[in-house]
């Protein structure tokens, strides 16, 4: 009879719940003395009306500041159960949560730092090619589409720089070439910008052309153009004071990246990391593949 | 009664007139108030072309290219599934840096965006206590003032351990402890809004501050992003609207509601997009409300064409322009196509739900309930965005780094099952790599850019950044197609993708100027269709499709299709093709050769490239693997305008 009892799924479950129960006490008694105590602040009840408050742009009525407190006590009970049975321990949005909130602790120190006039001279000459200004062109073109052309691309393009150059560099080009959805002027635009709309390709030709005259057909990522580059800013470094504000935000940046792998180590160094790998299985994959798997 | 007035005003104003009042000169303007101009008057309004080439012209010259859809670590889903980037990181990729993924490899953009937003959902939004940014009770604080220091002598690591052993011990310093509780939430709107004001770099770079309300009820999807014109002076005043209750709600009447209470006390202005119809299961573009169960009212359709007057078209979760059963005669429709089931595969898809669910059948019923409700709820212009929940930023076939950080480039990534129930399977390869949002506006910067998609002057691409002109009206002939710019006739002559067109003139129809310029560094183009939707006398719907500009010679028969598929370069081995097919540019006038003037209407363009390789051929290439048979591994990107509406009169 005895023994019959103990078979019963529902008893089992009922032992179960009731050493969890004492474990749990066990656990809470030995944390902290006042577990058993939830006193909801003065702070905490606006703390709660104020959350309402920017989300309903109103504050709650007594009913619903009632209904809040309410929750808040029912969210505190179990969380705090639920942290006594480790609930927390395997869930991986949990531990996601607190990894990211110890990562924010580290941004948000390294947020704090601001760099002195000399940190960022010594960042801009350490790292110049981040801040080069780009070249710089102004130019005006003529475009050819291969599909209107055909075979008749180049002569047609002879032709035409033909009359243009005779024009010269201001020469009018509104109905010349065929229509095209990118603007025949172009003024001051970097060669990253070019580069943009017109295929790196074309942005490098430019700045091999001379100034001032006629040339083409050139190759772009979209077709012919014929091009009169008008005027052209070699690249140059900045000084510090051109670039003061891309400068910091840069180095805070790095700053950032830097303090947080430092942040990581040093907390890793409390640590000593014993890695057990499973025995790789018989053929199947490749150890690095099976590692990277998460 | 005092919300439906207040929206009223502005739809009456919307369209032609608000686009006229902030965007042309008074020249423009009485020309484009009359809606039609002959040629001796357009003489006159430009005698000559003036010395300066930019003068006179206040229209759009430049498309900027962004992502109103980016997510980060700050989400909950993106960090459970190993999302390591914030909102930091994706801003830093996506003007064009080199970044260090989640899973630690090397990631950059062939070619950097002009603007992107960050949007983490507001549901459980980040997480952490305001510490102590730069508090001056933290400096009075003795121990407060020694954390700082070491920060400023380059000690923060150390700092930030000595904050962590303070808190376990419980030493934290009062002072510190300013609010009561730990106000997560609070935080991670304050970063996200802090990173996004670091970020934008007005003329340079735009960076967005906005966030997801994630409506899920039932694994449904109404997901809503919401973009704010704002600086974070004005985004600061609130919080992001949520869908849990008590503080927030799953019905988007809640959200609009929020909107305008967010206007009214800030005086600033916030826009919603939504996406991903394709997997509400019949309920993104709805004729009966899933929340009441009760037909559409008209402050609903009032409500939601005001706010919600663009649509996130196409994504990594898969495109929303066309579905096959509903156009079994477009050979083109179906493109990255995920239609098995809801969000979470809880309930599977059946064929009636499809009608409300992608964006073609939608701009179809708009008509209908225009003319039952006086007002047309689905009047949407169209972007394409990634929906990355990984920072990055990438639509791109040959760089693309997948919808969560689980699915970064990788030999298995394809082969995983990325979504799986005991119903269905969503495969790794069914990621699209799509897409961006194309916005023609004047300047690069959050209030230019916000302004041109409240008038629609947007269009979507599933990656490539090919140029897309689409102008309406009743004056444009062929001769307008050859000239220099076509945006000159179509500024002049018409109105640009998202505008009205009313009143036709006895015996008219309406022109099209539409033009399309290739990626620099993408494919060709294949054709140019114009999609036209009507609704007849009888209250049926229809659409038919135009070929309107085809590559390579090829013709168009009467029935205005082109039967010629533009061919295939593509070496899926080597994961290349070549440009020796197609057309770079494509540029044509069309008339509606069936239009009646008593039909509602709307004309939108679809731009197709010829066929190029799928990011699985990509993967395939670099991995050295074989991937399944049934795995795509090439395809034709394309481009969706948003819609020009004919209405007629009365």
């Amino acid at each position: 009879m005895f023994q019959k009892i103990l078979r019963e799924p529902l008893v089992h479950f009922l032992i179960l719940g009731a050493l969890l129960l004492f474990a749990s006490n066990l656990i809470n008694k030995r944390t902290s003395g006042d577990t058993r105590k939830i006193v909801i602040t003065p702070g905490q009840v606006e703390h709660l009306e104020d959350t309402f408050a920017r989300a309903h742009q109103r504050p709650p009525d007594p009913d619903e500041l009632k209904g809040l407190i309410r929750d808040y006590v029912r969210e505190e009970v179990y969380y705090r159960e639920a942290l006594a049975l480790g609930l927390d321990r395997d869930d991986a949005p949990i531990r996601q949560r607190l990894r990211q909130k110890m990562e924010f602790i580290s941004e948000d120190v390294a947020a704090q730092a601001q760099p002195t006039g000399e940190q960022l001279r010594s960042y801009l000459s350490d790292h110049p090619e981040k801040f080069r200004i780009d070249k710089h062109f102004t130019f005006t073109q003529v475009y050819l589409d291969p599909a209107r052309h055909g075979r008749r691309l180049n002569s047609d393009a002879q032709q035409m720089l033909v009359q243009l150059n005779k024009s010269g560099p201001r020469a009018d080009v509104s109905n010349m070439g065929d229509p095209f959805l990118l603007e025949g002027n172009t003024k001051d635009v970097s060669s990253r910008g070019v580069a943009r709309d017109y295929g790196e390709k074309f942005a490098a030709s430019l700045g091999q052309l001379p100034p001032g005259k006629w040339v083409g057909p050139i190759e772009s990522g979209l077709g012919m153009l014929l091009v009169c580059v008008t005027n052209r800013t070699d690249g140059r470094l900045p000084q510090l004071d051109e670039v003061r504000e891309a400068v910091r935000r840069e180095w805070a940046n790095d700053y950032r990246l830097e303090s947080n792998r430092q942040f990581y180590q040093a907390l890793l160094n409390r640590y000593t990391v014993t890695v057990e790998l499973p025995p790789p299985p018989a053929d199947t994959k490749t150890p690095a593949a099976a590692v990277r798997r998460p | 009664m005092i919300l439906s007035l207040r929206i009223c005003r502005p739809i009456a104003l919307a369209g032609l007139v608000a686009f006229v009042l902030v965007f042309f000169s008074a020249q423009f303007a009485s020309a484009q108030e009359t809606d039609t101009i002959d040629k001796d008057s357009a003489a006159k309004l430009f005698p000559k072309a003036p010395y300066s080439p930019a003068a006179g012209r206040d229209f759009p010259t430049h498309v900027y290219w962004g992502d109103t859809h980016v997510h980060t670590s700050f989400s909950m889903d993106a960090g459970a599934f190993g999302a390591r980037l914030g909102p930091k990181d994706a801003y830093i990729f996506a003007k064009g840096n080199e970044v260090t993924t989640s899973t630690g490899q090397r990631a950059k953009l062939t070619c950097p965006l002009d603007f992107i937003a960050v949007t983490d959902h507001s549901d459980n939004m980040g997480f952490f206590p305001e510490l102590f940014a730069g508090k001056p009770e933290m400096l009075a604080d003795p121990t407060g003032r020694r954390w700082y220091d070491m920060v400023q002598s380059g000690k923060g690591a150390d700092a930030a351990i000595e904050i962590i052993v303070a808190f376990s011990q419980g030493k934290f310093p009062k002072a510190l402890e300013s609010r009561p509780g730990t106000e997560a939430y609070r935080r991670a709107w304050d970063e996200t809004i802090k990173a996004a004001e670091e970020a934008n770099e007005p003329g340079k770079f735009t960076a967005f501050i906005g966030y997801e309300w994630t409506s899920n009820t039932g694994g449904n999807n109404l997901h809503r992003n919401i973009l704010f014109r704002d600086n974070g002076d004005k985004a600061s005043m609130v919080e992001p609207y949520t869908t849990q209750k008590p503080e927030g709600s799953d019905n988007p009447r809640d959200l609009w509601k929020w909107m305008t209470e967010y206007e009214q006390k800030t005086g600033g202005q916030v826009l919603t997009l939504a996406h991903n119809g394709n997997l509400s299961n019949g309920r993104m573009f709805p004729l009966i409300e899933s929340f009441t169960g009760k037909p559409i009212d008209r402050e609903y359709a009032q409500t939601r064409a005001f706010r919600e007057r663009i649509y996130e078209v196409t994504q990594i979760k898969g495109d929303g322009e066309a579905h096959p059963f509903l156009s079994p005669n477009d050979e083109f429709a179906g493109y990255e196509k995920w239609d098995k089931g809801n969000l979470d595969l809880s309930v599977l898809k059946t064929n009636d739900m499809l009608e409300f669910e992608y964006a073609r059948a939608a701009l179809r019923n708009g008509l209908k309930l225009e003319k039952e409700l006086g007002v047309n709820p689905y009047k949407f212009g169209m972007v394409g965005s990634t929906d990355a929940h990984t920072g990055l930023a990438t639509a791109d076939e040959d760089n693309f780094w997948g919808k969560t950080s689980s699915s970064e480039p990788s030999p298995d990534r394809a082969t995983h099952p990325f979504v799986k129930t005991d119903k269905a399977v969503i495969m790794g390869w069914e990621q699209a790599a799509s897409g961006y949002a194309g916005v023609w506006a004047t300047d690069n910067t959050r209030q230019a850019l916000f302004d041109a998609m409240q008038r629609k002057e947007v269009y979507a691409t599933t990656g490539p950044r090919m140029i897309v002109r689409f102008f309406g009206g009743w004056e444009f002939d062929a001769k307008d197609a050859l000239s220099r710019n076509p945006a000159n006739p179509g500024y002049l002559k018409g109105v640009p993708m998202g505008g009205d067109i009313r009143n036709a003139p006895a015996g008219k129809s309406p022109t099209f100027l539409v033009a399309a310029l290739k990626d620099p560094i993408g494919g060709n183009l294949d054709r140019v269709q114009v999609i036209k939707g009507w609704l007849d006398a009888s209250g049926q719907t229809h659409e038919r499709i135009y070929d309107v500009a085809v590559s390579d010679n090829r013709k168009i028969s009467a029935d205005g299709r082109c039967k010629t598929p533009v061919g295939d370069t593509v070496d899926v081995p080597n994961a290349t093709y070549t440009n020796t097919i197609g057309a770079s540019e494509l540029i044509t006038v069309w008339k509606d050769p069936e239009f009646d003037a008593a039909q509602r209407a709307f004309y939108y363009v679809r731009v197709l490239e010829i066929p190029t390789p799928r990011w699985t051929a990509y993967d395939a290439k670099y991995f050295g693997i074989t991937m399944p048979k049934e795995v795509p591994m090439k395809g034709q990107e394309r481009a969706y305008t948003s819609p020009i509406w004919y209405t007629p009169a009365n």
